[in-house]
This record gives structure tokens, sequence and C-alpha cells, in this order.
């Protein structure tokens, strides 16, 4: 074995045959540019962009898979009622009654002002409670599905307080479109859960922060992660209301009115918006072009509220409200348009939210 | 003695694009961006311990898990870089089995490599190509603990400092200068041994 002897006579590498060794093993071919790309669009879909990223190179390409985007989604309390609600017609009631959506949505704005004590006070020690029901939605090239979550959440009166958050996935999952067998055949993860599960308690609602071991209670706020010093701060008044919308939602998403209505829809999704800034709300959206009451009666999780939405580009967003009690029951989005094998009118984003006055964290309201 | 968070406290958020603000209501902007930096070398860095394929996989992964910790993700603890390194160094964990497997397959293929024949001759150590000297590297690399061969490889093959992998690591600095300095010892000194007993366990095999 004279190999043996040879490795065994020398003892010791140099710092440089080392260094030439780790230079040497394994060094990796370039990847195609089109797997990035295609990477790419995974993680920008994923972040919210509403626009696909344009093609690389001069070859014809096909829409850029999505094949690992999520989106809050929500649907109704069981998960049958899935199918029943996937498809939606869209009744254009404004090409009749040209104002109705906006004098509709005033007329919700004024019954949040009338129905004094719907959104009680908290007392303290009381908790508001929260509970938005939610199906995220995943896309694998061709196959979707809708995965059920459930939020709960409680909020003491002083927000500066421990909040308490349960995160459910159930498990339940409707294929939209493609199939689970198909999925699974063309080699995707689809038995990730995708989302943590499991009871977070911190100050401010700052979960995720004081996991990382963060300081509780630094946030900004945004529209779409609303301090009570943010939603405090947005004027009351509808004009000036209208204008901050405007500056914030400029150059973002595919189309500036259906935008405004997205940032409408993820503040009010939140549950934490005060009455008086959800009335502003309400006839802020009001003044928006293309606001159209897409349904009079619809239905989110047995609630029952009119559906105001806006359409752009393929695709359309609708927030929910009982024209009764001017309470927010939820929004969703559907797809226009087919596209990644989804049909028409298919629900792409429903989130349904209730909200209480409860005794205790972690205690459920009753009835 | 103060904690990392409390000195950490008083500093001022950077807001560069190395150490970028990540918990804006528009991420898509943030992340085309670090895509754009470190997709590339990162797939390099991956392709190299667990192929080409698992490679773009653990990329995307990457970038996801990045994107869903975002609020997470605070500039003033490192730089966006050792951030991304981090994140897939915790979802390589998953695939060491695959990546020591293919060492030891590499390990094996030694006896094979051109180099070896010619290793009575003089000046031994010259004919010994990068190659031969990769083989018998690869046994020795297999038979690191995760966490040094973790320290090792994104120094060598991420081309990391020790300050960026002890972020991506979340360890003191001192122990991954400790922790390279002792491993690397040990592979210059063990690295021709253990390819021998590869050598007699494929020959044998």
């Amino acid at each position: 074995m004279p190999d043996q002897v040879h490795d065994n006579v020398r003892a010791m590498w140099s710092e440089d045959e080392l260094d030439g060794a780790l230079a040497a093993l394994g060094p990796a071919d370039e990847c195609d540019d089109r797997v990035f790309h295609r990477a790419k669009s995974e993680l920008l879909l994923a972040a919210g962009s509403r626009e696909p990223l344009p093609a690389p190179g001069p070859e014809p390409t096909r829409r850029p898979a999505r094949r690992w985007a999520w989106w809050v989604t929500s649907v109704g309390i069981v998960a049958a009622a899935v199918a029943s609600v996937l498809v939606v017609q869209t009744v254009q009631f404004s090409d009749t009654i040209p104002d109705a959506a906006a004098d509709q949505l005033n007329l919700a704005a004024d019954r949040v002002d009338a129905v004094d004590g719907f959104d009680e006070p908290l007392q303290p020690g009381q908790y508001r409670y929260i509970a938005t029901h939610a199906w995220w939605m995943a896309t694998m090239n061709r196959n979707s599905y809708l995965a059920e979550n459930l939020l709960e959440t409680w909020v003491p009166a002083d927000q500066s307080q421990e909040w308490l958050l349960r995160r459910d996935v159930t498990g339940k999952r409707k294929w939209v479109a493609g199939s689970e067998e198909q999925a699974r055949a063309d080699g995707f993860p689809i038995d990730e859960p995708g989302w943590p599960e499991g009871e977070w308690q911190a100050p401010c609602g700052d979960f995720f922060e004081v996991e990382a071991g963060d300081d509780p209670c630094q946030q900004k706020g945004s529209w779409q992660e609303p301090t009570e010093k943010f939603l405090a701060a947005l004027p009351r008044d509808v004009d000036k209301l209208y204008d901050r919308l405007r500056w914030e939602t400029r150059d973002h998403g595919n189309d500036a009115d259906l935008e405004m209505l997205v940032y409408v829809a993820d503040v009010l999704r939140t549950g934490l918006v005060p009455p008086d800034l959800r009335a502003a709300l309400y006839r802020t959206l009001a003044k928006v072009d293309g606001l159209q009451i897409t349904e009079q009666v619809a239905n989110l999780d047995g609630r029952k509220g009119t559906a105001y939405g806006i359409s752009a580009k393929g695709e359309r967003h609708d927030v929910i409200v009982d024209p009764e009690t001017g309470q927010f029951i939820g929004e969703r989005k559907l797809a226009e348009q087919a596209v990644d094998g989804l049909p028409a009118g298919t629900i792409t984003q429903y989130t349904s939210v209730t909200t209480a006055v409860v005794p205790g964290m972690g205690s459920k309201p009753t009835g | 003695m103060m904690t990392r968070r409390e000195q950490l406290a008083d500093e001022p958020l950077p807001a560069d694009k190395d150490r970028p603000y990540l918990g804006g209501p528009e991420p898509a902007v943030e992340f085309g961006r670090l895509f754009d930096a470190y997709a590339r070398p990162l797939h390099r860095y991956l392709a190299r311990r667990v192929g080409a394929e698992t490679a773009h996989d653990l990329v995307s992964e990457t970038f996801l898990v990045a994107l869903n910790q975002r609020h997470a993700y605070d500039p003033r603890r490192g730089a966006a870089r050792s951030w991304l390194y981090g994140i897939a160094t915790n979802l390589l964990r998953r695939q060491v089995r695959q990546e020591v497997r293919a060492l030891q397959a590499t390990a094996r293929s030694a006896g094979h490599a051109p180099g070896q024949e010619a290793s009575h001759e003089t000046r031994v150590a010259d004919r010994l190509d990068a190659e031969a000297l990769a083989t018998q590297l690869a046994a020795a690399l297999a038979e690191l603990s995760d966490g040094d061969r973790d320290v090792l490889l994104l120094t060598s093959w991420a081309g990391l400092d020790s300050t960026e992998v002890a972020d991506a690591l979340d360890i003191p600095v001192g122990t991954v200068r400790s922790r390279l300095h002792r491993v690397r010892k040990w592979l210059r000194a063990n690295a021709p041994k253990v390819t021998t007993a590869y050598r007699e366990e494929g020959g044998n095999a």
C-alpha cells in the first residue's frame, strides 16, 4: 500500500495547501439566469409586489411562475363554505345609479357615528378580542390552494401592556387550481405549514420583535401594521385623509385608485381602527374614482354586508361593510381575469374580522 | 456587563444599503435589491456544499424566510449579508446528511485521482495537484462537526470575515477565530490520514 505510506509520511499540509484544496473542492458552475429570474419573481410576489418582473433576455417567456407566493386570505368559518363562495359574480350597480356606491358608503359612515356604543371603549382590565379568520393562499406553478388560519388577538386597554396572540394553521386546505397530486408530482414542498403556529405574548403586540430579542413598543406604525399612535395621528378630516392616502400610496401597486382601497382594507383588517377613523376612512373611500358596489349582500362567515370594490388590471379588491352598524366585516380580493390556472372570478384573498370586548386575556366572547 | 441589546440601545439605526430598514410596508423594493446583490454569491456557496439543484431551492427559501422574518432583522446587529448567510446556514442544516454523503463519495474516489500515481516521485507535494488534495480534504470535512464546517466554509467559500461569520451564526467573534484556527490546524494534520482510511474502506466495499 504505497499510497498509505506516502500519506502517513506527509504529516501535515501547509496553510497554502489547505487553501488550495479548499479552492479546488467542488467549485460550482454559474446558475442559469432564468433560474434566478424565477426565484426573484416568486420573492417579489411574496413581498406583495403586484407587478410581474419583466422577463429576462429577448426570448418570449410566460408569466413568471408563482411557486411559493403567499397572501393573507380568509373565507367562511366552515371550510366547505369556500367552495360556494369562490366564484363571485360582479354586479355593477353603478351602471344604473352613478353615485350609489359613494352614497351608500357615506351612509354606512353615518351609521358608525350614530350607532354609539357599538365600539365599546375598554375599561381597565378588559381586552379587545379580535378574531381574524384567514386563508393563506399558496401558488405553485399552476397549482394553488387556500389554507385556513385562525388568528385571535387580545388587546389590553393600555396597549403598552401585554397582548396575546394565538395562531392556528388548521390544516384545512382548498385547492382552487390544479391539485395536490399534481403539486406533489412537480416536487413542491406542500407539506410545510408555511406560517408559524402557537401562542405569543408581548407589549404593544410586538410579538415577533420580542421573539427576536428586540424591545417592544418601538415600532413607528404603518397602514399595514398600525400602532395606536399611528392611528391617532391619521387625520379625521376627509379631504386631509384622502390627500394623506394618495401621498402614501403614490407609485405603489398597479393602479392608483385600487391601491387607495387596498390600504384602507389593510388597516381595517387589523381590527384596531377606532370608530371615528373608520367613518373617515369610509368617507375617504367614497371619494375614490371607480368605487362600485360589487355585491349588495355579500356573506362572510355568515355575516352579511355590502361589498365595495375597485377593479383594475384584471383584479378586484372589496371591503365589506355592515350597512346597519357600519361595522367592517372583512375584505377580499378576486382575480377578474384567469391567471396561473385560476379561473376568472376566483377569490385569492379573503379575511373576516370580528371584534368583541372580553373580561380577560385569553377569554372569548360568549354567544 | 452590558448585554448586546443594551449596548445597541443607544446606537442610531444605520440606514445604509448593507444594513437596510426592512420593516416598511413595501418590502418588495428592498428585497428585490437584496436578491440582486446576494442571490448569486449565496447560490455559488450553497452549490459547493449541497449541489446546484438543492442550492437553488435553498436560495429561494432563504429569501422567503428572510421576508417572513424581516421584522426580526435589526440593522444594528449585523449587515443583511451576514443575516442571509445565517438563515441559509440554518436551512442547510437540514441537508447535512446529503452534504456529508457527497463528501464521503468524493473522498472514496480519491484512489482513482490521476495525481495519486505520481506520488512516489521526488517533490511529491508539488506533484499532488489541487484536485487530489481536494479529494483528501473532502473526507476530512465529512469528519468535522456541523458548527466547525460552517465556520470554515463560510470563511473560505462564502468569503465572510470573522465578524460576519459571528453575526451569521450568532456566536462571539472570538469563538469564530479560535474555532477557525483549531479547525484549520486539525485539517492540515489529519486530511491525509482520514483519506487513507476512506480509501481502504472504499477498496474493501
